[in-house]
């Protein structure tokens, strides 16, 4: 074995920390010559699997003798029967064994436990029990146990203090939120960095190939990052190949995916009751025939569902000798959706390779990621209206053309055929969801080229210089074809071709009639960093110094946009492209660069400890960033502070025998956000007849003027501050682990977009600094591990994480702003002090209207019938208005929680892992927002509507209204067994060496939730707070899934 | 050990070096959009001024301000068909209106979006550097004298109302929002040139004599009678303006900018028109012969009046009657309604969206009457009967003799009525002068006293601030 560097070590990884730790040991012992003694002690150390362990120290207690053992595992030691034999091994419990005979077999036991690992901190890596903030962990077993084409995504429930929202929908992202809400338009998503180099997005990465997540939770983590920090930092560490003979592992999974929670929906003669209940009370002329004299019965969703397949397949190498070693892998993960001919896939292909140089002095990481992806997405509006179009209507016609919602009002059946002195009319207004998914023909396809140099230069034995640059390159191009005459037909089944060339003719050169259009969008950005920092790590006696002292110069958002629709091109697809169009339409081209960002950065971080008792950490980070160059006030300072106390160190404490480990932290930090929304402060012109022009002259001339849209308010970082308190324990002999936490977080000038008041100078919305946004909240973590026996072990795992969001110190005038709009000219959200941010607003109902009089002698909104929801006159003013809406908490959750249970028998492995949250509410609009009366229901809503006098008072009849109210928002809560596996391993199956695990995973089997529409868990692409976030109107439903996959090593 | 400081130092170099071009570095061109700075388009301080005056030709004058300006009062109904409610016409008419009022927000709103139009132009003004002094001093004066002009409307419609420059929330109080004109227009008066002084080019702009006439009925309002008297007078004698001897033509095209005008706001209907958008419309007469929606038409109580006092002149100069020709030549036909306000025709354009009709806001005839009505509460009956009797004998009526102060008062406040009839200033008259409780009553219209002297401050302005107060009784 070859002396390897201190520092390298440092910078290693858990899964890898055996093989490098043992390279330590060897190194440290150094070549120790052996006595002539009366026994020579002969024997193999292994590891719980059997597996020969290289590098394991055997000394003899009391002596400087000892030796490591070899590749296999062996070693040859000279002793004294009676010695005490030693057995140290990194990342293994300790043994010590008297010597008795010549032969001594030693199975090590991993000591795995939380608090010896490794975490990434930022420039730098510390082990957990040196931390004084709040860094969570995942590694790749966590992630591998919840196979998803997001690594995100698998992490949910596995970490305290992280709410993640997932999405079904192939390819997209979930949504993440570290500590809460803290920003209304700013950017929510936290920094992710991988190996060293910030991104936006991680989706281009195969969670095969993750070694672990760290993320920083806590300000005085996070602000190492100062300028994004402010939604914390996932900082992602990717494989590494080890020094040894190659090793190929082979990752596969094959599921299925259904719809997991469905809605029963009315069928055909439910649905005409309710529609001739309603046509009845709004006086309408006609009514719906009987069930059987209608030619159809319509389960939408049946017709619109099928089951979804996805599949994961991931090679892998790695190996190396001393100087070199190397990772390669590829993957191809391959999805398709719930609906017809929707799908995605992804290939991915990584090279890491470290060389080491110069006689081990400097260290040069490459790491390049390449990434391609396709996919062909659906418009989601199809969900919607598969839940309110009619079962009465057909997929399709007789004739071919896909079925709409017209009704012979004469017959009262459902058809666009009359005879005549008959007329046709329409049910509603909803579109076929099966035309919607069918004509809809998107196909995106997005490359990512990532890649980076990090040169690691060892000065001394304490300094160390490194320098990194890394840069990625991404490239999109969107294609979407539209068969215009074929829309155009399919909206009336009694159109004709001709009619539709008759019109095409008549409307020369408008592209309303064109055949088909086909639009591109493309575009390319580009990102680089270059980074330089100098890392100093001593020790003086028991005191122990670890500083980093760094620069960063980043650029992003290099690129451009285009965009180019053409109109009549051939039908086939691969004619598909500009050169192909009719030349009877001009060609749409649109092309503009975008203006790059700039961030400019220096940080210093000094950690320090004596004894690994008392810590202290200190960071000070100095941004600039060029989005405010409009100020010319680039620069921000974030600064923080850590303590701890490691207690179980304490002499008073060794008596404590059920307490292996105790740590007391405090934490501050400083935080900011320079994603912000700017303000362009617009001049508003127009010629002709406009306000902004007047009149002037003997001649009236006509004389153009400008006006201000908005104030040229300047704005700045979103700042945030946030102290923490929290405890990390070990107990009873380690078993029990866990930690505690508490954090209070601002966001002390939180940009609101502002609505001027109507006596305020200005006409058009713009943004400024007007609130404080707070995030208090409690985490806990809780682990309990054991071994009962050789063949059996198990853990039981929970956290459970509460958050309190809170708007505070809002500027005057700027409260009120609202958002969350149902697209009908209803809103549901609004901004106000001391509620939670963009908290539910809208009217309490108060029963449903019983007759007539009612109406008449009370207070009401709109124009009721019986049968409608009452309003609540909140303030008696005896006028329903804006005034009688109240609050009702929040869309984000007040809590949540994560349950992991895990079993391994022999060779066998069990896991159960459950995820929920609570304290939220979700609004069905499916269910309230209705535009005609003419959609279907629920079959819940037909049950239990009212249908006369005293029938109910609680839901309304099938004549109603659709104001935003809290009988449509109903608790978000839920709990999900997201996660069962069974996993059995074959060691040595062909091969020795080696290993085969087969496993089946459940995913989503079961849902516990009140929750009357598709899912409660609901985002939306944005995920923004004033948004559609909270609800369900065209969301992705959660999807249940099997899967069986195979792990093969050798 | 040497040989490691040198390459510390050189490691630090390296840090120091990478950092050396900060500003630069961050100092990121723009490419997606185009720096004002890199704009071809420069705004000179006077197109912001213009783009304030731009506000008088909004739709909102059109109709809004009918609704709270005449039909409203004892002048005008709300005309039009009995079911085309012109949004809120109707309640407004009925004096059933409440906080939710539609024109009365748009008003408010449009009223305090002027202002914002004013005060951002006097600052552009102030900031931009404009070397020609005066020049520089007569744009911020126009500016000023269309912000009093805008806070006058405030005050008189809602009383005490936040000042926007101030605070948005808390309601300055009545005396506090006069001061606040009163300072505006003393400013503007210092900087405004004469309306002969203009080119002819800036026909039309405010002037020193518009802000003397506005300021004389500011201090009306305030019944500061010495004061009122006194800008009055410095009006009339100023030479700049005369009264047209022809009453009738008052609201032709021929007189607008006439020797009697003071401040108008200004249209043209050739292409490319823009006048006060649809405001010639919207008055327009109703029915197959008619050109417009029919809104906003003389009472019966207004029509009694002219007659009863044999004011022929003044009557066939404010209303069109039904099976009439016009004094253009226009035959009106049998129309929706037996009678439409006059002053809002446009002879050339008649029911287009955008028409030559200039509204004029300020005239000297208004002048003499305040001077009169000032005269009067100063004990200067001569002088009080003397104007008064100059505006009847225009048009054709016995002159008024009495010199009992009351009496008086009552024959100019009638004066008043049948002088500015339609000129938007009823109702605000009929408030200041405290007749408005008994008139509307007398009329059958449920005025509440201490209630409808004051609009409602718009529920929509009360859900975006809470804390500003709602106005008594509403």
């Amino acid at each position: 074995m070859k002396k390897r560097s201190k520092q390298f070590i440092g910078t290693s990884l858990p899964l890898f920390r055996k093989r490098l730790i043992l390279l330590v040991t060897l190194l440290a012992i150094g070549f120790m010559s052996a006595f002539a003694q009366k026994v020579t002690v002969k024997g193999k150390v292994t590891d719980e699997t059997k597996e020969g362990l290289v590098g394991v120290s055997v000394t003899i207690k009391g002596t400087t003798n000892g030796t490591l053992t070899d590749i296999d595992g062996n070693y040859i030691l000279p002793a004294n029967v009676g010695d005490q034999l030693a057995f140290t091994y990194v990342g293994m419990k300790n043994q010590t064994v008297t010597v008795s005979s010549s032969t001594l077999n030693v199975t090590m036991k991993s000591d795995e436990h939380v608090l010896n690992e490794v975490v990434a901190i930022g420039y730098g890596v510390s082990k957990k029990q040196d931390l004084t903030g709040s860094i969570a962990s995942v590694n790749a077993n966590d992630i591998a146990r919840q196979p998803a084409l997001s690594p995100v995504q698998s992490i949910q429930g596995k970490v305290s203090g992280v709410n993640i929202v997932n999405s079904d929908e192939p390819g997209s992202s979930p949504t993440i939120l570290i500590r809460g809400m803290g920003t209304a338009l700013s950017g929510r998503n936290p920094l992710y960095i991988v190996d060293g180099f910030p991104v936006d997005d991680i989706n281009n990465i195969s969670a095969s190939d993750i070694v672990s997540m760290d993320i920083l939770k806590d300000a005085s983590s996070a602000s190492i990052y100062g300028l994004r920090a402010a939604n914390g930092v996932i900082i992602i560490t990717t494989k590494k190949g080890q020094a040894g003979s190659a090793k190929v592992s082979i990752d596969s999974y094959f599921g299925l995916k259904s719809m997991a929670n469905r809605v029963k929906m009315a069928n055909a003669s439910q649905y005409i009751e309710y529609f001739n209940e309603k046509q009845v009370s709004t006086g309408g002329s006609w009514t719906l025939a009987d069930a059987s004299e209608q030619s159809y019965n319509t389960d939408w969703y049946s017709e619109l569902l099928k089951t979804g397949m996805f599949n994961n397949n991931t090679v892998s190498v790695s190996g190396g000798t001393d100087k070199v070693n190397y990772f390669a892998s590829y993957n191809y993960y391959k999805e398709d959706g719930i609906l017809s001919d929707q799908d995605y896939q992804r290939s991915t292909i990584r090279n890491n390779n470290t060389y080491s140089l110069f006689n081990d002095r400097l260290t040069l990481k490459q790491n390049i990621n390449l990434s391609f992806s396709g996919a062909h997405p659906k418009p989601l509006g199809a969900f919607n209206e598969a839940y309110r179009q009619s079962p009465l209507v057909p997929v399709k016609y007789a004739n071919g053309r896909y079925g709409m919602p017209f009704v012979n009002t004469t017959t009262g059946v459902v058809t666009y055929e009359a005879a005549d002195g008959e007329t046709v009319g329409s049910l509603n207004s909803i579109g076929n969801p099966m035309f919607t998914v069918d004509n809809y023909n998107e196909y995106d396809k997005t490359l990512t080229l990532q890649g980076g140099f990090d040169a690691e230069f060892k000065i001394n034995s304490f300094l160390k210089f490194n320098s990194r640059i890394g840069a990625t390159k991404y490239y999109s191009r969107n294609r979407i074809f539209t068969d215009i005459e074929n829309a155009w037909l399919n909206t009336d089944p009694t159109r004709t071709e001709s009619d539709f060339e008759t019109l095409q003719s008549d409307n020369e050169g408008t592209t309303t009639y064109a055949d088909n259009s086909l639009r591109f969008d493309v575009e390319e950005t580009f990102r680089w960093t270059w980074e330089n920092f100098l890392s100093f790590n001593k020790s003086f006696g028991k005191h122990n110094l670890d500083a980093v002292l760094g620069t960063s110069r980043e650029k992003f958002g290099v690129g451009y946009y285009n965009t180019m629709t053409g109109y009549e091109v051939p039908e086939k697809s691969q004619y598909w492209s500009l050169s192909h169009v009719s030349g009877d339409y001009d060609n749409i081209v649109d092309e503009y660069s975008y203006t790059p960002t700039a961030l400019a950065s220096y940080f210093l971080r000094a950690q320090y400890n004596y004894d690994n008792k008392y810590y202290f950490s200190g960071t000070i980070r100095r941004d600039g960033s060029s989005i405010f160059k409009e100020s010319g006030d680039y620069w921000g300072v974030f600064p923080s502070f850590g303590f701890g106390w490691t207690i179980s160190k304490e002499n008073f404490m060794s008596s404590t025998k059920w307490v292996d480990y105790l740590k007391l932290k405090a934490n501050w930090g400083k935080l900011g956000n320079q994603n912000v929304p700017l303000n362009v402060s617009e001049i508003l012109t127009a010629t002709g007849s406009s306000s902004y022009n007047y009149v002037f002259g003997t001649d009236q001339d006509l004389v153009y003027g400008a006006v201000y849209g908005t104030p040229a308010v300047g704005l700045s970082w979103e700042i945030t501050r946030e102290w923490g308190i929290g405890a990390d324990f070990s107990l009873l002999d380690n078993r029990l682990s866990g930690s505690i936490d508490y954090y209070d977080k601002t966001n002390t000038n939180a940009i609101l977009e502002v609505t001027p008041t109507l006596n305020s100078e200005y006409e058009e919305n713009y943004y400024d600094h007007g609130a404080k946004i707070s995030n208090t909240g409690v985490e806990l973590n809780l682990a309990w591990k054991d071994q009962i026996n050789r063949n059996l072990s198990y853990e039981i795992g929970f956290n459970y994480s509460h958050n309190k969001n809170t708007v505070k110190q809002v500027k005057s005038a700027y409260d009120g702003a609202t958002g969350g709009s149902l697209s009908n000219g209803e809103v549901t959200k609004k901004l106000l002090e001391g509620q939670p941010l963009y908290a539910w607003w809208m009217f309490e109902t108060d029963g449903v209207w019983q007759n007539e009089d009612e109406i008449a002698s009370n207070p009401y909104y709109g124009s009721p019938k019986p049968g409608y929801l009452r309003y609540k006159d909140q303030n008696d003013d005896d006028v329903i208005d804006d005034r009688d809406k109240v609050f009702f908490g929040s869309y984000l959750p007040t809590y949540n929680y994560g349950v992991h249970l895990g079993l391994n028998y022999k060779k066998m492995d069990f896991s159960v892992d459950g995820y929920g949250v609570g304290g939220n509410k979700v609004y069905n609009a499916l269910k309230g927002t209705r535009i005609d009366g003419g959609e279907n229901i629920a079959y819940d809503t037909y049950k239990n509507r009212w249908t006369g006098e005293n029938s109910t008072n609680t839901n309304p009849g099938a004549d109603r209204d659709s104001y935003a109210s809290n009988y449509y928002l109903e608790s978000g809560a839920f709990f999900r067994i997201n996660n069962i596996t069974l996993g059995y391993s074959f060691d040595d199956l062909v091969v020795r060496g080696t290993s085969l695990r087969l496993y089946f995973t459940a995913q989503n089997p079961l849902i516990v939730t009140g929750y009357s529409g598709f899912s409660p868990e609901i985002t939306t692409s944005t995920g923004a707070p004033n948004g559609t976030t909270g609800i369900e109107l065209s969301a992705y439903p959660t999807t249940r899934n099997f899967l069986m996959g195979v792990n093969l090593k050798f | 050990m040497k040989n490691k400081y040198l390459k510390i130092a050189s490691i630090c170099a390296v840090l120091f070096l990478a950092s050396c071009s900060d500003s630069s570095f961050l100092d990121v061109d723009s490419q997606k959009n185009v720096d004002a700075d890199d704009s071809e388009e420069v705004y000179e301080p006077v197109t912001f001024v213009n783009g304030v005056y731009g506000m008088f030709t909004d739709w909102d004058y059109a109709f809004s301000y009918l609704g709270i300006t005449e039909i409203i009062s004892d002048n005008a109904d709300k005309g039009s068909s009995s079911t085309d409610t012109g949004s809120d016409k109707d309640i407004l008419d009925n004096l059933t209106y409440t906080s939710t009022d539609g024109s009365i927000a748009a008003m408010w709103e449009h009223w305090y979006k002027s202002i914002g139009r004013a005060t951002t132009a006097i600052n552009y003004t102030e900031s931009y550097g404009l070397t020609d002094e005066s020049y520089k001093n007569r744009l911020i004066g126009e500016a000023k004298f269309l912000r009093a002009l805008n806070y006058f409307f405030l005050v008189r419609g809602w009383g005490a109302v936040p000042i926007q420059e101030q605070d948005l929330v808390t309601r300055a109080s009545v005396s506090d929002v006069y001061a606040y004109i009163e300072s505006d227009l003393l400013s503007a008066i210092q900087t405004l040139p004469l309306k002969s002084a203009y080119s002819s080019s800036d026909l039309g702009r405010a002037t020193k004599g518009a802000a003397m006439g506005l300021l004389s009925k500011v201090y009306l309002y305030q019944e500061n009678w010495a004061k009122a008297y006194a800008y009055a007078d410095s009006v009339i004698t100023s030479g700049e303006y005369g009264l047209e001897s022809d009453y009738s033509v008052l609201w032709h095209e021929s007189s607008e900018n006439g020797t009697e005008s003071l401040f108008e706001f200004q249209a043209r209907g050739e292409s490319v028109a823009h006048g006060v958008q649809q405001y010639s419309q919207t008055q327009g007469a109703r029915g197959t012969t008619g050109w417009g929606w029919g809104f906003n038409v003389p009472s019966d109580d207004m029509l009694e009046v002219f007659n009863d006092e044999g004011d022929t002149i003044r009557r066939d100069a404010t209303i069109i009657f039904r099976n009439s020709t016009l004094w253009d030549g226009r035959v009106v036909g049998a129309t929706e309604n037996p009678m439409y306000n006059l002053k809002a025709y446009s002879s050339a354009d008649a029911g287009a969206e955008d028409t030559d009709k200039n509204i004029r806001y300020l005239r000297l005839g208004e002048i003499y009457l305040i001077r009169a009505e000032a005269a009067n509460e100063l004990g200067n009956t001569d002088q009080a009967l003397s104007d008064l009797n100059t505006i009847r004998e225009r048009v054709k009526l016995a002159d008024v003799t009495t010199t009992d102060q009351d009496e008086l008062r009552e024959a100019i406040w009638h004066e008043r009525r049948l002088e500015l009839a339609f000129e938007h200033d009823r109702w605000f008259d009929l408030i200041r002068t405290g007749q408005a409780a008994s008139v509307m009553q007398a009329l059958g219209k449920p005025f509440v006293e201490g209630k409808h002297e004051l609009f409602p401050i718009p529920n929509a302005q009360l859900i975006q601030t809470p804390d500003m107060e709602q106005n008594p009784n509403w």
